[in-house]
C-alpha cells in the first residue's frame, strides 16, 4: 500500500502562498477539469483522450486507483494550480519503475511549486521502494527538464522527432531517469 | 577570479561544517532521498579533500554544495517553508552572476 498519512500537506510557494498537496478525490473532478483546460497545448499532448471534454475528467475521478495511479494534486483556495501522478505497473518486469507527470498551471510556474512537485514524488517512490522513476518531456519545456535535472534526474536518452502534438507537429521526447535510493545501495554498496 | 590554496582550504572547511549541520537535521527525518543526497555531498567534499588544489578540486566542492542545497530544500519542503533560492542571497556572491535559479 502507498503510505498517504503525510497528506494533506502544506507547503509555502516563493510568493508566500499556501498550497495544500493531496491526492485527488473524486469529487476533485470539476477543480482538474478546470485546471487541465487552462495549460497550454504543449503541457497536454501526452493525453491520449481529450481533457477538454469534461466526461473525460469526470470518467477518471470516478475510477481512482491509488496503486496504479496516485494523483496528488496542488490546491490553492479552492483552485487545483499543479498535480504529480505517479504511475506504476502492479506486476511485471517495470513494477520498480515509477512514471511520473507533472503538470502546473502557467500563473504558478517560476514559485517552486513544480520543484516542490518533484521533491513529493521522490519521496512517495522511496516509500514504495521503487528503483526509478523515469520523467518523459517535451525538449520545449526546459523549465521543466532543469527542474528534473537538478532534483537528481539525469537524461537518458533524447528521441528526435518522436512525439506529435495534438496539431501533427513532431517534437523531441527527453527521458529522464532518477536512480533511487535502495537501487543505489544495491549497486554500489 | 581564481581561488587560491587558502580559498579552497576555507570553503571546504565551511562546506563541511554546513554538511554536520545538515546530517543534524536529517537525523529525526524520514527523508531517504536526501540522506543518500547528503552521502553524495560529503563524498564529493572527501574527494575533494581539505588541503587539495586545482579545478577538480572547486569542482567537486562546486558539486557538494548543490546535493547540500537538494537537501536543505528537502529539509524546508517537509517543514513546509518557502524553498531555499540561492539567488536571493545574489549580493554576497562574488561571482558575477548565480549559476543556478529555481526556474520551475
Amino acid at each position: 500500500m502507498i503510505p498517504l498519512e503525510r497528506y494533506p500537506k502544506e507547503i509555502t510557494l516563493r510568493d508566500d502562498a499556501h498550497v495544500v498537496l493531496r491526492p485527488m478525490i473524486p469529487e476533485d473532478a470539476e477543480g482538474l477539469w478546470n485546471f487541465l483546460r487552462q495549460l497550454p497545448e504543449i503541457d497536454k499532448s501526452h493525453f491520449h483522450e481529450d481533457v477538454e471534454r469534461r466526461e473525460v475528467v469526470e470518467g477518471w475521478a470516478k475510477s481512482l486507483d491509488y496503486e496504479a495511479a496516485l494523483p496528488i494534486l496542488a490546491i490553492r483556495g479552492n483552485r487545483v494550480v499543479g498535480s504529480v501522478t505517479l504511475y506504476r505497473n502492479k506486476t511485471g518486469w517495470k513494477q520498480r519503475v515509477g512514471i511520473v507527470r507533472i503538470l502546473i498551471a502557467p500563473d504558478h510556474r517560476h514559485l517552486g511549486l513544480g520543484t516542490a512537485m518533484i521533491r513529493e514524488i521522490r519521496h512517495l517512490g522511496e516509500k514504495v521502494a521503487l528503483n526509478y522513476l523515469l520523467a518523459e518531456v517535451i525538449e520545449e519545456q526546459e523549465a521543466a527538464v532543469r527542474a528534473l535535472e537538478r532534483m537528481g534526474f539525469g537524461k537518458a536518452v533524447v528521441h528526435r522527432n518522436f512525439v506529435n502534438d495534438r496539431k501533427g507537429h513532431l517534437h523531441n521526447l527527453v527521458v529522464l531517469l532518477h536512480p533511487m535510493s535502495g537501487l543505489e545501495k544495491e549497486i554500489f554498496y | 577570479m581564481d581561488a587560491t590554496s587558502i580559498d579552497l582550504r576555507r570553503a571546504y572547511h565551511q562546506l563541511e561544517r554546513l554538511l554536520d549541520k545538515i546530517a543534524v537535521a536529517l537525523e529525526t527525518e524520514d527523508l531517504p532521498a536526501a540522506r543518500l543526497d547528503l552521502g553524495k555531498a560529503f563524498e564529493a567534499l572527501h574527494t575533494a579533500g581539505p588541503g587539495e588544489e586545482g579545478p577538480e578540486v572547486l569542482r567537486y566542492l562546486d558539486h557538494a554544495l548543490s546535493y547540500a542545497h537538494r537537501v536543505i530544500g528537502d529539509l524546508l519542503h517537509e517543514k513546509g517553508l518557502p524553498p531555499h533560492s540561492p539567488a536571493d542571497f545574489a549580493e554576497w556572491y562574488d561571482a558575477g552572476e548565480v549559476p543556478f535559479r529555481e526556474d520551475w
